[in-house]
């Protein structure tokens, strides 16, 4: 099925196949493809092919590798039930180890890594189990741990982005292509259709194609009425032409054996496709003359880097690439002699680079049409600037920005400018979610310039204040969720009749789509009135829908934890001393299962009036109760207290009081949010104040119950404090209900009002689009939000990656 | 003054010191440097020892000064900066060095961009950020005088650089250099623009006027000054094109020919200045402009040529190959033309076209084949996707008929009658069109180097 190319050497990178029609996976063949190919690693006592083997045998048939050497050892082992309490050292329980190996710290200490038992096993099974065995997962864990550790400083996996934006037959619609599923398999092809107002509507279930391996990267260029698609996997990439109805042909699918790291598109000629390789290899692949290598160096540009990332784009001849890897890009002539080339952009001085400054992302910002008026201009990203360099005047760079975002800028994406005359928006997006805008102008005779002053926009973790609190453990899940990385940014710009909109698109590592829509704003005077920042009554209701499904999902249980302080030990105590019966099962088994407490775990307690707060005043209560409690008789005071208070309530000045903390508190949180010309007002009436409608009676004595254990001079500020959240369970699936909006509107309002305090008077011609957040999750997203919550994605792709499948 | 000097001192250790820095995000031992890192694994990065309390207030203050200026809240940014003033008398000696380049940089962000700030703000700013440390009092007066130059205030920035020409502290530094440089150069392109005018002035007055006289002298003084100015900065490699340029049209006004050439000669060919187009354009200009011969006009484009093959001037570099008498000129005005025609950005140039239809014909009446068919061959897998294509075909023939014709021959004496490109426009029938139409026909089945009859 797969060809070797003949113009590539023996065993070189890549080798089309015909088609990318889904094959069956061939499992077990390659079940640890770098583990024995690593140059780090010495040669072992084993030949390496014997190692392969055993490895696999160990892997496959634990049972029979293993068993006997257990019978021989049953005598060290003290398992469940029997009941043989020797005090022998060379005899291991089998429960605590199992225990131990839980993550349960008898030290209750985490940085304990070995525990006594855990050393006394080792040392009794050490000799038995022999090195081989011992040296596998030594190397496996070393694999795993440098991989990690590698991941963890720059995941570069996701370069360029796994999300792209077709255009289709009209302006307004076009398709979004993006990977999902758990494993990032499947590239979706959703319709969305682009209106004047800004909110793009999805227009049918999306269309799937199953692949081989997890997507990495999305490319897409409209090439002479042509649209194109490609994608890169780990070891694979694909290309397919898109109809003007959407569909997508399979064009050719490369294999690229030591992984591929970057493609990219012709913005000039339809179908031609670079694809970099970690072995240094540049390939261009071209409808007439197939695959073709056009560079090939194993080692980095300008200084050693180790990092075998490389990337490759195209310029303003169709037949010259730029060459990039982490110390450098290099413009090359694809029909020249192989290894000659320009540098175009150097990490050094002429750039003025930092100290352990890399290049990230390279991408080519022309468009291939004339008209664009930034045909020469490159766009390199380091973690610390941006860089603009024309191919004209290559190593001095144009333009130098420090962007200074807070992770990885692996996305950039150049658009058409939004009406004419107006500066190109340059998104910039980094791994972490952060987004940013800056307007590039300039002439083809000068040079290009920044447009007023750069802008982030509001990131998906700026959304969580509009979504209604939650319980805390689904607040943290939420959380979660939305601060997953970015792995893909599209961006469309609808043909509008009044004020021109960017459409922003973003993919993230959980599988979400995420909406975000900008207007352009027409150079805003000192007194004009802030834009507003919200979410539109569609996307209030999706984004509740979606939050509805992504809690339905049981949260997953974790891979692996670190080892934390034990509780089992502490709830044994506490079993022990409170046999007496008074807490009831259900809050002990809520207990050991780390829930939140409700009402049904507290069973049926005595409904006691909750004890009123202290009175203020000649009477003071609080300064008594302290004083009983320190000298130990608070319980006396106590029930002297109760006693007294049975009498008839003291409803006015319960009032008072309510109404009193109820102010210092609005007060207060105005001053810690600055936005309390939002927060209602506190009215002296405790009748009037804010309450959610519909919440029923019952609900506030539910919460009285939750506040049980509070101090009881806290316990109004509590109450009060609930009272103003929407913790009912009906408040997600009623979107539009004040609750949920109060809060919602509340953190509108108080951007509004920074913004409106500050708008500035620009001293430059500036129209920026402001932001407005509108995050809204596709519907396939939510439908495919079980299957994946059950595995993380991340660990899912990883696991992916070690054991690569062959052929999608 | 006292102050000053034990700055100064402490900014010695600094440069110490701040390696070690440096090291501390870089764990991984590639010698990437990783911002993010310190944010996922603070304890190892520190060394276990957690951030005192201020440096984690400062900080963090920082961080909320950097994300008001990119949400354009310039007056909670000043806010913030207010308070981030402290740092500068933090104990740890390597922040407090670090934090005036820091404020200097955010701060005048802050009043650049103040609805409320005005020029006096940032003058006092200026002025006393200039004497915190000593490191930084070049750069922030050439800012300064930027800043003021951007507000129209030629006088201010003209007395601000003046200051901070003549201003000295201990040994000069290789950086410093530069930076005195820069400065003395940004001077002279301030006098080189009260030259201007006054030569603009000059120009209108009548030469017997008395006026004239004083004026042209006033010039005299002006030129000699300048020249000093600008002169040191353009001998340093760099991209210089502004002060390359005003200080040539000086020397030329003055009748120093040799000077000005000089000048752009070593700009231009200096090996040890980066790759500058710029500098083989002014080069050429002013030798057109001289009347040089042909051969040294062709002789710097043909350099040029090699750096941007997609320049304009390239036309200008093909009617010169044309005129010339030499035969590999005439072979070379055809490369340059292909040359063009490789770009991107010059596919809808219709000189070009022009030029190529006409040469084509001209090259291959003078029984060049060879020529032609050496051009051809690395193009002819590329060319007719790139510009013979049905697509371009049709959108030519609709925004640019006299283009598609021109493109048409070419497409017909290239690929032959078969193209598509030739095809779909010789079928048009259009009524200005028709004559060329039929021309082109005629040519095509004359001239093509595709000839399906042999």
């Amino acid at each position: 099925m797969s060809l070797t190319c003949p113009s590539c050497a023996a065993g070189e990178t890549h080798s089309p196949c015909r088609s990318p029609c889904p094959r069956t996976p061939r499992m077990g063949c390659r079940t640890w493809p770098r583990a024995f190919s690593g140059s780090r690693r010495p040669p072992g006592p084993f030949p390496c092919c014997l190692l392969v083997l055993l490895s696999r045998f160990l892997w496959d048939h634990g049972d029979i590798a293993f068993a006997p050497l257990g019978k021989l050892m049953l005598e060290n082992f003290k398992l469940e039930g029997a009941r043989s309490r020797s005090k022998k050292t060379t005899v291991v329980s089998v429960k605590r180890l199992l225990q131990d190996l839980d993550g349960h710290q008898p030290w209750g200490c985490p940085w304990a890594y070995l525990s006594y038992r855990q050393r006394r096993f080792s040392i009794l099974g050490g000799p038995i189990l022999g090195k081989s065995v011992a040296n596998l997962l030594g190397d496996l864990l070393h694999e795993e741990l440098v991989m990690r550790w590698e991941q963890l400083l720059l995941d570069d996996a996701f370069t360029g982005g796994a999300l792209a934006w077709v255009p289709g037959k009209t302006p307004r619609v076009g398709q979004l292509v993006y990977p999902a599923g758990s494993t990032l398999d499947k590239l979706y092809f959703q319709e969305v259709s682009l209106t004047p107002g800004g909110n793009p509507q999805v227009l049918r279930d999306p269309g799937h194609i199953q692949l081989r391996g997890p997507v990495r990267q999305v490319v897409t260029r409209t090439v002479q009425g042509e649209s194109l698609l490609a994608v890169r996997s780990d070891y694979h990439c694909a290309l397919w032409k898109v109809s003007r109805q959407g569909r997508p042909a399979p064009l050719q699918v490369l294999q690229v054996e030591k992984g591929a790291t970057g493609i990219s598109l012709s913005p000039h000629l339809p179908g031609e496709l670079a694809v970099c390789s970690r072995s240094g290899a540049i390939c261009l692949w071209t409808p007439q003359d197939g695959l073709r290598r056009v560079y090939k160096d194993p080692d980095t540009l300008v200084f050693r880097d180790p990092s075998p990332w490389r990337w490759a784009d195209f310029t303003a001849h169709p037949r010259v690439l730029t060459v990039g890897d982490r110390t450098g890009v290099k413009i090359v002539d694809t029909q020249g002699p192989p290894g000659c080339g320009l540098l175009l952009f150097r990490g050094g001085a002429e750039a003025s680079c930092q100290k352990g400054e890399r290049v990230l992302l390279t991408q080519y910002l022309g468009e291939g049409s004339p008209e664009s008026l930034h045909s020469t201009l490159h766009l390199i990203c380091t973690q610390f600037s941006l860089y603009l360099v024309d191919e004209r005047l290559p190593l001095v760079p144009m333009l130098k920005w420090n962007h200074g975002l807070p992770s990885a800028p692996l996305l950039a994406r150049l658009l058409p400018p939004p009406g004419p005359g107006c500066p190109r928006p340059l998104l910039l997006g980094g791994q972490d979610g952060q987004l940013q805008l800056l307007h590039i102008t300039g002439e083809e005779a000068s040079t290009p310039r920044l447009a007023g002053p750069p802008q982030s926009l509001p990131s998906r973790n700026d959304s969580l204040s509009a979504f209604p609190v939650l319980e805390p453990k689904s607040q943290w899940r939420l959380q979660e969720r939305l601060k997953a990385p970015t792995i893909g940014l599209a961006a469309a710009i609808p043909p509008s009749t009044s004020t021109p909109i960017l459409s922003l698109f973003q993919l993230s590592a959980a599988g979400d789509v995420f909406h975000q829509c900008l207007r352009l704003q027409a150079d805003p005077g000192p007194d004009s009135c802030a834009p507003t920042v919200s979410w539109s009554p569609q996307a209030t209701a999706c984004c509740s829908q979606w939050l509805k499904a992504l809690l339905e999902v049981p949260p997953a249980p974790p891979v692996w934890a670190a080892p934390t302080f034990s509780h089992r030990r502490l709830l044994g105590c506490v079993e022990q001393r409170e046999v007496e019966g008074k807490v009831p099962e259900g809050l002990r088994a809520a207990m050991a299962e780390g829930r939140l407490l409700q009402q049904r775990d507290l069973g049926s307690l005595p409904t006691a009036e909750p004890p009123p707060a202290p009175e203020p005043g000649p009477d003071d209560e609080l300064s008594k109760r302290l004083e009983a409690a320190w000298e130990g008789q608070a319980a006396a005071w106590w029930e002297r207290r109760q006693g007294r208070s049975s009498g008839p309530r003291q409803q006015p000045k319960r009032h008072k009081r309510r109404t009193q903390l109820s102010s210092t508190f609005s007060s207060l949180s105005g001053r810690l949010e600055l936005s309390d010309v939002t927060s209602p007002p506190p009215s002296p009436d405790p009748e009037a104040r804010p309450r959610p409608p519909g919440t029923p009676p019952s609900q506030e004595l539910a919460q009285e119950h939750w506040a049980r254990g509070v101090p009881s001079e806290r316990q109004q500020t509590l109450r009060d404090y609930m009272a103003k959240l929407p913790l009912r369970e009906d408040a997600l699936e009623d979107a539009s209900a004040p609750p949920s909006q109060t809060s919602s509107i509340r953190a509108t309002r108080s951007r509004q009002r920074t913004l409106q305090d500050n708008t500035a008077k620009p001293p430059l011609q500036r129209d920026t689009p402001e932001g407005a957040f509108v995050p809204s999750s596709q519907t396939s997203s939510i439908q495919a939000t079980p299957s994946r919550q059950q595995t993380p994605v991340l660990s899912g792709s990883q696991r992916i990656r070690k054991k690569p499948r062959m052929g999608f | 003054m006292q102050k000053s000097m034990s700055d100064f001192s402490e900014e010695l250790i600094k440069s110490t010191t701040e390696d070690d820095q440096g090291e501390r995000c870089e764990l991984s031992g590639t010698g990437m440097h990783f911002p993010w890192l310190q944010k996922h694994i603070e304890t190892v990065a520190t060394g276990g020892k957690k951030e005192k309390d201020f440096a984690q207030t400062t900080s963090a203050c920082l961080s909320f000064i950097q994300e008001a200026l990119l949400k354009h809240q310039w007056q909670q940014a000043a806010e913030y900066m207010h308070s981030y003033l402290q740092v500068l008398e933090d104990s740890d000696s390597c922040k407090r060095q670090a934090a005036p380049e820091i404020i200097w940089k955010l701060g005048s962000e802050i009043l650049y961009y103040h609805p409320k700030s005005n020029v006096e703000a940032f003058n006092a700013f200026a002025d006393r950020m200039k004497n915190i440390g000593v490191m930084n009092y070049l750069k922030i007066s050439l800012q300064h005088a930027l800043y003021l130059l951007h507000h129209g205030m030629l006088e201010d920035a003209n007395r601000n650089l003046s200051q901070a020409e003549t201003w000295r502290y201990g040994e000069k530094s290789s950086s410093q250099e530069v930076l005195i440089n820069l400065i003395q150069a940004y001077k002279g392109l301030l006098q080189y623009y009260a030259w201007s005018k006054k030569k603009m002035e000059l120009s209108q007055l009548d030469k017997d006027d008395y006026a004239y006289n004083t004026a042209s002298q006033n010039m005299l003084d002006h030129s000699w000054k300048t020249s000093v100015n600008l002169g040191a900065l353009i001998q340093i490699p760099g991209v210089w094109d502004p002060f390359v340029k005003s200080y040539v049209e000086m020397l030329e006004f003055y009748g120093d020919q040799d000077g000005a050439r000089e000048v752009l000669t070593n700009y231009a060919y200096d090996e040890k200045f980066p790759s500058n187009p710029n500098a083989h354009i002014y080069l050429y200009n002013f030798l057109k402009r001289e009347k040089a011969p042909r051969e040294k006009l062709i002789s710097v484009l043909k350099i040029l040529y090699q750096i941007v093959p997609s320049h304009k001037l390239m036309l200008e570099f093909h009617r010169l190959l044309r005129k010339s008498e030499k035969e590999e000129h005439h072979k070379l005005g055809l490369e340059v033309l292909f040359a063009v025609l490789d770009f991107a950005g010059c596919t809808k140039n219709i000189t070009a076209w022009k030029y190529l239809a006409k040469y084509l014909r001209q090259t291959l009446m003078g029984s060049h084949l060879a020529w032609v068919q050496e051009e051809w061959s690395s193009r002819k897998n590329w060319w007719p996707g790139f510009h013979f294509s049905y697509f371009w075909a049709k959108s030519d023939w609709k925004e640019d008929k006299a283009l598609a014709c021109e493109k048409a021959l070419v497409a017909g004496v290239l690929s032959g009658k078969g193209c598509r490109y030739f095809r779909y426009i010789s079928k048009q029938d259009h009524q200005v069109f028709r004559k060329k139409i039929k021309r082109m026909k005629k040519l095509v089945k004359k001239y093509s180097i595709i000839n399906p009859g042999l």
